[in-house]
């Protein structure tokens, strides 16, 4: 009578505590499985998002005083606007759109405003994209709600700005920003007024990326490194975007199933622990007997984990079978972006087969030594 | 053949020490059958067991076949048991899920044993239990469950017999039975200690123990 046989009939005439047991091996692994073979593809899906939405950047003179600049929301400082088009014909950055920028704050009309000139949008050399950022003509201006408000301007009115007359081709609605005071001109409009021509103060950079073979490496890091390679008298500013926000959400789930798993594991752990416990409780009999009929330690701590060693092998496939059944269904559900990135990974099913028989060892370690501990002669006597 | 040697044994519980063996010597000869008796309580279970290899003796020594089996490590007196004693108890103690051939064959588990299905296979007829050799212990008689504890006992021809109370739970006609089974073993040269309160093995008995409150008494 081998042990191996001896633990099959066990558990084929103890179904009850058997099943349980399996329960919870294919629960753990099962979450383990589908969690990893989505989270692959939620990694990929917010890679992905990196690479096609890109960084969205602020590209502002390199000596400019931060504490200054996040008051006012522009820089003291100015670069040549010749830097816009070095970065637009750069080979070794992808972007959607740039534009390049001269801001800055000053009274008119007995208020303080902020007067900003925009150039035409550029956008990569034979991609239409959509204008990201509104394109004004010369002679026109764009002014901000409060502006309008107060002075009692519209659409079509005329303003004076410091001797040059200008139409107001959009009187912009309420946005509760610092926008709301003020006035959009196009970029060589306002060149001239602040007599700062060829001069800019900022590039706006959105969907912004190194080009690098490995689309798996592209860092914020990397593309500050490539941009001062190309403008070294600049420095770039993050917008958050779309993409670190997923990037953000992804990691939480990370650390949150980082948490999930240590504790299903430990429930699960426990759980079959208990039944093990109990499986001895109801096994003493047998134990003393075998006992009396010579079975040492090691054969009596065998047949309970290796009982444990064989329902941690099934629930490792069960498992693995169900956990990858769920990730296929509901993963393309919840990441749809890369939906055709879940597929089995078979490697988790040697994970599992690896792991599961291993924590059910461990859990029924303390029954087993339990079983070996017991003194027959007292089970042998007990009617 | 076994012998016990200034054997005592204390139990201790949460009401106090329970003297069960107070220096109890024994010696049974090779071919022997004797017969433990004594009033609930006078430790024969204990004196039993401790022959056995099952409970180690508060003081003296337990000597079976010239060894000194308490000397002897936790795994050494496993496998002496194996090859040398056989138990039968009151309650059969068989393994719920295994069929009888397969409880039979438990000894088998054990070290590298020459005994196997066709030994299995001789007890069950000898012992009228052929019919049922694939059937589990909960669709046996009490009759049937003993026998089969008794062919489990002898499969592997153990010098020694020790029975605790192998009639207690059984009908007259079965007890006639199951003694009948040890007392053909006894006379095949196999040496037999039976605990018991019956009068039937008398007959068969080449002496009577009595025991109580843990000494040897006279009859």
């Amino acid at each position: 009578m081998t042990t191996f046989r001896l633990i099959l009939k066990e558990m084929l005439q103890r179904k009850f505590n058997f099943l349980l047991s399996l329960l919870a091996v294919v629960i753990a692994a099962a979450l383990f499985v589908s969690f990893f073979t989505t989270g692959e593809s939620s990694k990929s899906e917010t890679i992905r998002l990196m690479r096609d939405i890109g960084f969205n950047l602020r590209i502002i003179p390199k000596k400019t005083n931060m504490e200054k600049f996040w008051q006012t929301g522009f820089s003291e400082y100015t670069m040549p606007e010749s830097h816009v088009y070095d970065l637009a014909t750069h080979g070794g950055i992808s972007y959607a759109h740039l534009t390049a920028i001269l801001q800055k704050k000053l009274t008119w009309e007995g208020r303080e405003v902020f007067l900003t000139g925009i150039a035409p949008e550029i956008s990569p050399p034979g991609k239409k994209k959509t204008p990201m950022i509104f394109s004004i003509e010369q002679g026109n201006v764009y002014i901000g709600y409060e502006i309008a408000q107060s002075l009692g301007l519209g659409k079509g009115d005329r303003i004076d700005i410091f001797g040059k007359s200008f139409i107001i081709a959009q009187s912009l609605s309420e946005s509760g920003s610092e926008d709301d005071i003020r006035i959009y001109a196009h970029l060589h409009d306002v060149q001239g007024l602040l007599k700062m021509e060829n001069s800019i103060n900022e590039i706006k950079a959105l969907q912004c990326l190194c080009i690098v073979n490995n689309e798996q490496i592209n860092s914020l890091e990397m593309l500050r490194e490539q941009l001062a390679g190309i403008l070294p008298d600049a420095k770039v500013i993050l917008i958050q975007n779309i993409a670190s926000a997923r990037e953000g959400q992804r990691l939480m789930a990370e650390r949150y199933f980082g948490f999930i798993i240590p504790f299903v594991s430990v429930v699960c752990m426990t759980w079959i622990g208990i039944l093990a416990m109990l499986n001895v409780r109801e096994r003493r009999q047998e134990i003393g007997i075998m006992r009396a009929l010579g079975y040492g330690s090691g054969k009596i701590a065998a047949l309970f984990l290796g009982r444990a060693v064989i329902i941690g092998l099934i629930g490792a496939v069960v498992g693995f079978s169900v956990g990858t059944s769920l990730a296929l269904k509901f993963g393309p559900v919840i990441f749809k972006v890369t939906a055709n990135m879940i597929e089995p990974r078979i490697q988790l099913l040697y994970w599992a087969i690896i792991a599961s028989p291993a924590m059910c060892a461990l859990s029924v370690f303390i029954p087993a030594m339990s079983a070996v501990a017991q003194d027959p002669a007292i089970t042998l006597r007990e009617e | 053949m076994v012998r016990l040697d200034k054997a005592s044994k204390t139990y201790r519980t949460k009401h106090g020490d329970v003297q069960a063996l107070d220096r109890v010597s024994l010696q049974i000869q090779k071919g022997e059958l004797v017969i433990i008796r004594g009033p609930s309580g006078s430790g024969k279970t204990t004196l039993l067991l401790s022959a056995g290899g099952m409970l180690r003796p508060t003081e003296g020594h337990v000597i079976v076949n010239n060894n000194d089996i308490y000397a002897m490590s936790k795994r050494e007196r496993a496998i002496f048991r194996a090859e040398n004693i056989g138990f039968v108890f009151q309650l059969f103690h068989l393994v719920p899920y295994l069929n009888i051939i397969d409880n039979v064959l438990m000894p088998t588990g054990v070290g590298r044993s020459r005994f196997g299905q066709k030994d299995a296979k001789e007890w069950l007829n000898r012992l009228n239990l052929a019919e049922r050799m694939h059937h589990r212990p909960s669709e046996l008689s009490a009759g049937e469950k003993q026998r089969t504890a008794i062919a489990r006992a002898m499969l592997k021809r153990p010098q020694i017999i020790l029975a605790d109370e192998p009639t207690g739970n059984l009908d007259p006609e079965n007890s006639d039975e199951i003694i009948g089974y040890l007392a053909e073993y006894h006379s095949s040269g196999g040496t037999v200690i039976v605990v018991t309160h019956g009068k039937a093995v008398d007959q068969y008995a080449d002496r009577i123990v009595y025991l109580k409150k843990g000494h040897i008494d006279k009859p």
